[in-house]
């Protein structure tokens, strides 16, 4: 038996409008686990201790296949590898075009510490750390995991989401350092060996543009970044639905957002810490 | 009597490292044995149509918008690093120069390998990952369908084929965005921008630019694709999978960037 009934009023906007309300309030329980999360670090570091010790030993050395080549270190060295050298194959030969190919190692020091050694040291993060965060969050939340946690009485946020906050800036830290040192190392292997420059002339320009100060700035735009990063993945990962298929895609919708975030954090840091001047005098 | 001898701790202890150094070794025999598979039945007929429209959209609509919102922060950092530095040189009419050197060679590039091994190939991954999990490739093949060629081959032609468009769109972002960035914010002539653009960058760094795009799809959509009908283990499976898909394509996708970067610049002079 079928019944006719009226059309609601309005219904294709309010159809649009409620989906409209739906993605605002989803960025309010973000906004609200975020600020939960940080919140609760206090309480991460008063009774989950060992738990956080445990998630840096983990993080570090990564799990199954990723530590079989070597874990989160090696990851990252080689990425920010890569990028140091694409320093030395673009930024060598665009010079040499104009005739100041001399000029590499100033471009070393001054891209790799602005933008190279912090964007990529946070999408590896993101890509390894964080991701794998996601999944086993995702994991433990299909599972019921955390549901029993929360039974037990054991503040899941304060045990699975701070603790993994705490654990990612902690471990960002020596990686942000292997991140900077393997870009360096990349970028004047390739321009004194690859290219054949005579390495007095690139030390001479890397060590007179390197400014202290821009190392400290670039760090504290990777441990930001770090915090960003391991705040959202954590969020996907503590709120996936829909079975294994639902962590897989936990794990991508955090990852596309993780990125996003960090070169916004990026852009905002650079923009607001370097401003319109270039903190280095190239007329001398 | 009637006992069986216990393997020798020693003994085992060395199966034990044997099998822990097979297994990598396992899924990079698997990896390329279906890169072969799909290289093979790319070519074999029937051509999956429908299946190659779907994933076209599917990959196109899960990365237009992170393409769009990571190009316009890389383009800004990018833009606002190169103009400091040509503004300390006193050649800030040359920012056309540098923005288009930098969004055409290395933007457009890196943005895509972000874009499409960060969105389009863990989409793929959970997707396929998904499907294996179901069953439904044991089910495909049992209905005598090649899982290869009927999901492997249209997808793997998908992502390159989007990789491609996406490279231009996040190039038209990087000269536009640079464009506004340079005249609006730091003050530079319009007319000088726009006639120092083509002195650095011409026809060849665009096409290298393109062909990089698409080994960039090619590679992060066959690792995707592996890593995704090689699924297995519970909840925790597919996720990790994803996990690995991510990780492995930077890394190769990196690693084809420096390699592509050096071609390139060979191929300009």
């Amino acid at each position: 038996m079928t019944t006719a009934r009226p059309s609601k009023r309005l219904g294709r906007l309010s159809r649009v409008s409620k989906e409209f309300g739906h993605a605002w309030e989803a960025v309010g329980f973000q906004m609200a686990f975020y600020t939960r999360t940080i919140s609760e670090i206090r309480n991460a570091f008063v009774h989950y201790k060992l738990e956080i010790v445990r998630l840096i030993a983990q993080m570090s050395l990564g799990t199954g296949a990723l530590a079989v080549i070597g874990g989160t270190v090696v990851i990252i060295g080689f990425l920010t590898l890569s990028a140091g050298a694409i320093i030395a194959v673009q930024g060598y030969n665009s010079l040499a075009g104009i005739g100041v190919e001399a000029l590499t190692g100033f471009i070393s020091a001054y891209a790799n510490v602005r933008i190279i050694a912090p964007v990529v040291a946070g999408i590896g993060l993101a890509a390894t750390i964080g991701a794998g965060a996601t999944a086993q969050l995702g994991a433990m939340r299909i599972s019921e995991e955390i549901d029993a946690l929360e039974v037990m009485g054991i503040r899941s946020i304060a045990y699975l989401a701070s603790t993994r906050v705490v654990a990612g800036i902690i471990v960002v830290m020596p990686l942000y350092c292997i991140a900077v040192l393997a870009s360096f190392f990349a970028a004047r292997m390739g321009t004194t060996f690859g290219y054949g420059q005579s390495t007095g002339v690139y030390d001479h320009y890397f060590n007179t543009f390197l400014h202290s100060t821009d190392l400290i700035w670039s760090f504290f735009q990777a441990v930001m970044i770090g915090i960003v990063v391991m705040l959202v993945h954590t969020y996907y990962g503590y709120t996936a639905t829909g079975g294994p298929a639902g962590v897989g895609e936990a794990v991508g919708r955090a990852v596309r957002t993780s990125l996003i975030a960090a070169a916004f954090v990026s852009v905002i840091i650079t923009l607001s810490v370097y401003g319109q001047s270039g903190n280095f005098d190239l007329s001398g | 009597m009637g006992q069986v001898a216990p393997a020798t701790p020693q003994r085992s202890l060395t199966r034990g490292v044997v099998s822990s150094a097979l297994k990598p070794a396992a899924a990079v025999g698997g990896f390329v044995a279906m890169c072969l598979d799909t290289f093979v039945l790319m070519f074999k007929p029937p051509f999956a149509w429908r299946e190659f429209l779907l994933q076209s959209w599917f990959v196109a609509r899960v990365s237009i918008v992170p393409t769009i919102m990571l190009s316009i922060p890389f383009t800004v950092l990018t833009v606002f690093v190169l103009n400091i530095l040509l503004i300390e040189f006193g050649a800030a009419d040359y920012s056309g120069t540098g923005t288009a050197l930098g969004a055409i060679t290395q933007i457009g590039p890196v943005v895509t390998v972000l874009v499409v091994a960060g969105a389009g190939a863990t989409a793929m991954c959970a997707d396929l990952g998904a499907r294996t999990i179901r069953e439904e490739l044991d089910a495909l093949r049992v209905l005598g369908i090649n899982p290869i060629q009927s999901l492997v081959v249209p997808r793997v032609l998908a992502a390159t084929l989007v990789a491609l468009l996406l490279n231009s769109i996040v190039s038209v972002i990087g000269l536009g965005g640079g464009f506004l960035f340079s005249v609006f914010v730091q003050h530079v002539t319009p007319g000088a921008f726009a006639a120092g653009m083509t002195i650095l960058v011409g026809p060849v760094e665009v096409i290298v630019a393109l062909c990089k795009a698409a080994v960039f799809g090619l590679a992060a959509s066959l690792i995707a694709c592996y890593k995704g009908i090689s699924v297995g283990g519970g909840p925790a499976g597919v996720g990790n999978a994803v996990n690995e898909t991510v990780v492995l394509s930077f890394m190769a996708l990196f690693f084809i960037n420096v390699i592509a970067t050096a071609i390139g610049v060979e191929a300009a002079k």
